[in-house]
């Protein structure tokens, strides 16, 4: 099988988004073959290279999202009507304006709509689409009429780059955010937004003006894979949009949401048109693709909420290399029972200043209690973060000596992987009884997967994954309360049989959950669904380039039953073969109608 | 794969509660003795207000009204949460689990009575009845805090990221990145973060009136390029001073020296500056025509002249008397303008830049920014002509006003047009002018050959009604005409005047 595997900032480039995962991916697959095409996000990018790629990586095709490519392509009077049109409509239904149809559900955050009157579930947001059986409005429908009208354009006219950087781009967008109906954040918009708008929108467009699309590029592929939402999911919309290729769209961190995280200073008229877009591409995206995959609980309620079929999302936890950690997990408990072990980067996140009151009230109970706390502090606010915990180590817990001749020592002790005494993760794990995890905002807790793979008992904060992660095989308390997981350390710290009954359980669960096997495992299946459900129908062309008859069986073009939907009995049998019964399926390759096909 | 659960988190507490906060205390030089954790939370929180006015903690605000935090006065839920999660091991009924999450709002009252040591067994007497109970008595045990609507005090913690945000998802985003899970969003009574949002957003007060933008600073005027543009005045004033005081072959070295150092002074203060192109790789295609002009300045009129008369005779000898005379006035005063062209231009865009911020539609923008363009063009030529007025009259020349300023005209604004990135029409444009001129001479040079005489006539006509100065002031004065037009319609474009993208 041959994948398209769609990334933005990722996996090619050394120091991109997820590319560990992508080259586990690539790797573990190797039986496929892989086409690689890549948007890079910086020059930084760009120079530091890519990782090296396994032989099963046919092509890589990149672009850069950050240049201001000269493309002196001047529309003709009719493309630049066209660019109006599409343009227009696009924007206008950014801005919320209705259109010709009917309004339905458009109205992206306005302050007009009260909250009480939406049914729970029903898209207020600015998702705005409908929730419910992947049924298209008509707002979502009329984005993605605008979204491939300008695809199409841009592949007659070999490119919008300039069209999209012209002035006509930016009157267009103060047309539609004057236009009546819309939205009073896009009233508002001064010039200096609409500007930055046009900009961010040519940014975004530009997967629209790339040459990926012919048949020697993501046309001959059975399978476009996106590594993540957002930008990486157009080039593989335009591949179904032009020939057909089915659509994964995997995402380990909800796209939609990263925006509104990263943007929060912008202008209001700015940032709820680009959330608009963000939020219509998103919707178009889950609805085109043939599955979606989250990461974790919360990135799949997150899809769901901008309009994601529930039939369509499937959960694929990260996988993580269990091998580091089997001789730790396998072996008998060895460590000193009265450690506690913190494994992380140091940042103010993490909320180690919790943990160390927590761990002051753990040893008014316990004396004998240690507190390792492992890791590198991640830039210069964690190392301040670092410095700043250490002084409140100090002051907790003064350096006490046995003896009039012993050295001091401080109970708590800060730690880098890496030295003599901790050479791997595993040994920092090994260390310790009760593995802690204090932190008050977190995603997939890497560490806390580690520790259950080490057989450790955790005791974790209510945050993120973390229930989803550990299951019932851990304590959980809430984020922020020193008290409670002080308590939590304690109630484990004196009971090693309960530890290691909680270690076992959280071993066997992260072996089923979390390895890179089940990861790999999960894809191929998904792969081989998809393509089975789904199957590209390709002319096969001879030496000359001409259609050549009867290259494929006809039984490609069965369409395989695995159960009769109907219960009712089969009376065809008698009158001749079951597919003749079936509408002639086409042998060229279908062009499916650009909305409501699905 | 350690990525992976970078990329899914849901973001950073601009401003960690928890390490300035309940930390402070310990830390500070007056507190010798580490209090307990506890202590430390309750004392330091009146004593240092800008902990309470953070924002981001949710402890913080509450500990400014109740003098208590809500989550270290209730120790037996902290306790018996971690039992219950795991109570398919321990054996414990899920069902209490969930008692107990239903009870957290209602146990803040408890806040008010203060807190012991010994809370534990006071909590638990006074969470049995709040467990079952309505909310009526809950609102009863809760005079002071007004907790029969936690979402308010939600709101109120959260006031900027209501205030702030264009739909709820954003409300959303911001609270999960605050650490509130959909079992936080339990206990006030949603179903999830998202249904917790969408009351946030509708009850939040959004009054319209965003606040008007700042106006970007203006780029500050920078010693690099204002000694640079200065540079090509002084040189080419050395140069001509050098000429006029050498002679013979000498001369003919200090000429072509001087030549280039200007050539070369005026490259580098293109480079930098308001002058500068807005593209680099497109900056070089109108180089030749532009040195054909200025030169076309300096020796065009004399060389037309003579050639009309018959001539030219000999070559020039760089004095304005000799048979084929040099004009170095006009040239002068060009290098010199290069300063005030700079300046001018930076004090435009600063202008446009702020109109830019204060226009509400591309409309007004265009009507604001047309006389200030207006205006430069004007005060270029003001200057210009001072400058003209000054080198005559210190070189002794007679000075030809039409013909230099429609030349200046036409430079400044085909760099007018570079620096905002149209860099099509100046080409054009140029190109156009000087093949003009050199079509002039042409015909004149042609006209000698048998039967061609008649080429020369418009010519010969033009420079016996306007003088030898005709031909290159229509050449220039349509074009600059042409290219203000043009630059009327371009440059009050707000694209035209958009900040450069960021890389990202």
């Amino acid at each position: 099988m041959r994948i398209g595997l769609l990334t933005e900032g990722g996996y090619p480039y050394v120091g991109g988004d997820a590319r560990l995962w992508c080259d586990r991916l690539v790797r573990g697959l190797a039986q496929h073959e892989f086409d690689v095409y890549a948007l890079s996000r910086s020059q930084d990018q760009e120079d530091e290279g890519w990782v090296p790629l396994p032989p099963n990586v046919r092509r890589v095709r990149t672009a850069s999202l950050w240049t201001a490519e000269d493309d002196d392509v001047a529309l003709g009077r009719r493309a630049r009507r066209r660019f109006t049109e599409c343009f227009g409509e696009l924007t206008a239904v950014l801005c919320g304006a209705p259109g010709g149809s009917s309004r339905l559900g458009g109205s992206t955050g306005s302050g007009e709509v009260p909250a009480a009157g939406r049914a729970p579930g029903s898209g207020g947001a600015s998702g705005g689409v409908s929730v419910s059986g992947g049924t298209s409005t008509p707002e979502a429908d009329r984005f993605a009429n605008a979204l491939y009208g300008l695809a199409e354009l841009a592949r007659d006219e070999d490119g919008l780059a300039g069209a999209l950087r012209s002035e006509a781009a930016v009157c267009t967008l103060e047309r539609a955010c004057r236009a009546p109906g819309a939205h009073r954040a896009a009233r508002e918009a001064r010039v200096p937004d609409l500007l930055a708008v046009a900009g961010y929108l040519e940014r975004a467009l530009r997967p629209l003006s790339l040459d990926w699309y012919e048949d020697n590029g993501l046309g001959a592929v059975d399978l476009c894979h996106a590594a993540s939402g957002g930008t990486a999911v157009l080039p593989g919309l335009l591949a179904r949009h032009f020939t057909g290729v089915p659509l994964l769209v995997t995402e380990y961190g909800v796209r939609l949401r990263t925006h509104y995280l990263t943007a929060p200073d912008a202008p209001p008229a700015v940032r709820s048109l680009l959330a608009a877009f963000h939020g219509r591409l998103a919707a178009e995206a889950y609805a085109r693709a043939e599955i979606v995959t989250a990461g974790n609980t919360h990135a799949r309620r997150w899809q769901e909420r901008c309009g994601a079929d529930r039939g369509k999302l499937r959960t694929v936890h990260p996988g993580m290399d269990a091998r580091p950690f089997a001789e730790v997990g396998e072996s008998p408990d060895c460590a000193d029972p009265d450690t506690l072990v913190w494994v992380g980067r140091v940042e103010p996140a993490k909320d180690l200043v919790s943990l160390l009151h927590a761990f002051a009230e753990v040893r008014k109970r316990q004396p004998r209690t240690r507190l390792r706390i492992v890791g590198a502090p991640a830039g210069t606010e964690g190392a301040a973060y670092l410095g700043h915990c250490r002084t409140l180590a100090a002051q907790l817990f003064p350096d006490e000596a046995e003896g009039p001749h012993a050295a001091g020592d401080n109970p708590v002790s800060f730690e880098e992987i890496g030295g003599p005494e901790l050479p791997a993760a595993a040994d920092a794990y090994a260390s310790g009884a009760v593995t802690v995890l204090s932190s008050v905002v977190e995603g997939f807790p890497i560490s806390l997967v580690e520790a259950m793979l080490c057989g450790r008992a955790t005791v974790s904060t209510d945050v993120g994954a973390v229930t989803e992660v550990i299951g019932g095989t851990g304590l959980v308390v809430p984020p922020r309360n020193p008290r409670a997981l002080a308590e939590a350390c304690v109630a484990l710290l004196r009971d090693p049989e309960r530890r290691a009954r909680l270690g076992a359980a959280a071993r066997a669960r992260a072996l089923e959950l979390f390895t890179v096997e089940q990861n790999i495992e999960a894809f191929h299946g998904i792969y081989l669904e998809i393509v089975s459900r789904a199957p590209i129908r390709r002319v096969v062309l001879d030496e000359a380039g001409a259609p050549l008859p009867f290259a494929v069986p006809a039984e490609a073009h069965l369409q395989v039953r695995w159960a009769d939907p109907s219960p009712s009995p089969r009376l065809v049998a008698r009158g001749g073969p079951g597919w003749a019964t079936e509408p002639p399926v086409r042998a060229t390759t279908p062009v499916p109608a650009p909305e409501g096909a699905r | 794969m350690n990525d992976l659960g970078e990329l899914d988190r849901p973001g950073t507490p601009t401003s960690p509660g928890a390490w300035d906060a309940r930390s402070a205390e310990p830390l500070s030089p007056a507190s010798a003795i580490p209090p307990a954790p506890e202590t430390a939370a309750g004392s330091e929180q009146s004593a240092n207000p800008a902990a309470a006015t953070g924002g981001e903690r949710p402890e913080n605000r509450e500990a400014a009204t109740g003098g208590e935090r809500p989550e270290n006065r209730d120790p037996a839920i902290s306790g018996e949460r971690p039992e219950n999660r795991e109570a398919a091991t321990d054996g414990e009924s899920p069902a209490e689990w969930e008692a107990v999450i239903g009870r957290q709002p209602s146990a803040k009252p408890e806040a008010v009575t203060g807190r012991e040591p010994s809370a534990k067994s006071e909590t638990v007497t006074g969470r049995e009845p709040s467990a079952r109970e309505t909310g009526t008595d809950r609102k009863a045990a809760a005079p002071r805090r007004g907790a029969a609507d936690p979402v308010k005090a939600l709101i109120h913690r959260h006031r900027d990221l209501c205030e702030h945000a264009v739909d709820p998802l954003e409300i959303a985003a911001g609270l999960e990145a605050h650490g509130i899970t959909d079992r936080t969003a339990a206990r006030f009574r949603h179903r999830d973060v998202f249904s917790l949002a969408e009351e946030m957003y509708a009850r939040a007060s959004r009054d319209g009136d965003t606040p008007p933008p700042t106006p970007p600073r203006a780029p500050r005027a920078r010693a690099d390029w204002a000694l640079l543009t200065l540079l090509p005045g002084a040189l080419c004033a050395a140069a001509v001073w050098a000429v006029r005081l050498t002679d013979g072959r000498t001369r003919l070295f200090a000429a072509a020296a001087g030549a280039l150092t200007v050539a070369l002074a005026l490259h580098a203060a293109l480079r930098r500056g308001p002058l500068s192109a807005a593209d680099r790789t497109t900056s070089g295609r109108t180089t030749t025509w532009t040195a054909w002009l200025i030169g076309y300045s300096l020796l065009g009129d004399g060389l037309l002249l003579s050639a009309v008369a018959g001539g030219p005779d000999a070559l020039p000898t760089g004095t304005a008397d000799g048979p084929w005379p040099v004009t170095t006035a006009p040239v002068l005063a060009l290098a010199l303008a290069c300063a005030p062209a700079a300046w001018i231009t930076h004090l435009f865009k600063g202008r446009a830049r702020r109109r830019l911020a204060a226009s509400r539609g591309l409309d007004d923008f265009a009507a604001a920014v047309r006389p200030l363009l207006l205006g430069a063009f004007a005060l270029f030529l003001a200057a210009l002509a001072a400058l003209l007025v000054l080198c005559a009259v210190a070189l002794d020349e007679p000075a030809a006003y039409a013909e230099v300023l429609t030349l200046g005209a036409l430079l400044f604004l085909a760099r007018l047009l570079t620096t905002h990135g149209f860099t099509y029409a100046p080409a054009v444009v140029l190109t156009a002018t000087a093949t003009v001129q050199a079509a002039a001479l042409a015909a004149v040079f042609t006209s000698r050959l048998p039967g061609c005489g008649f080429l020369a006539t418009p010519v010969e006509t033009l420079v016996t009604t306007l003088g030898a100065g005709g031909v290159p002031t229509l050449a220039c004065g349509a074009a600059a005409l042409a290219l203000l037009i043009h630059a009327t319609r371009k440059l009050t474009r707000a694209s035209a005047h958009a900040p450069p993208e960021p890389a990202r």
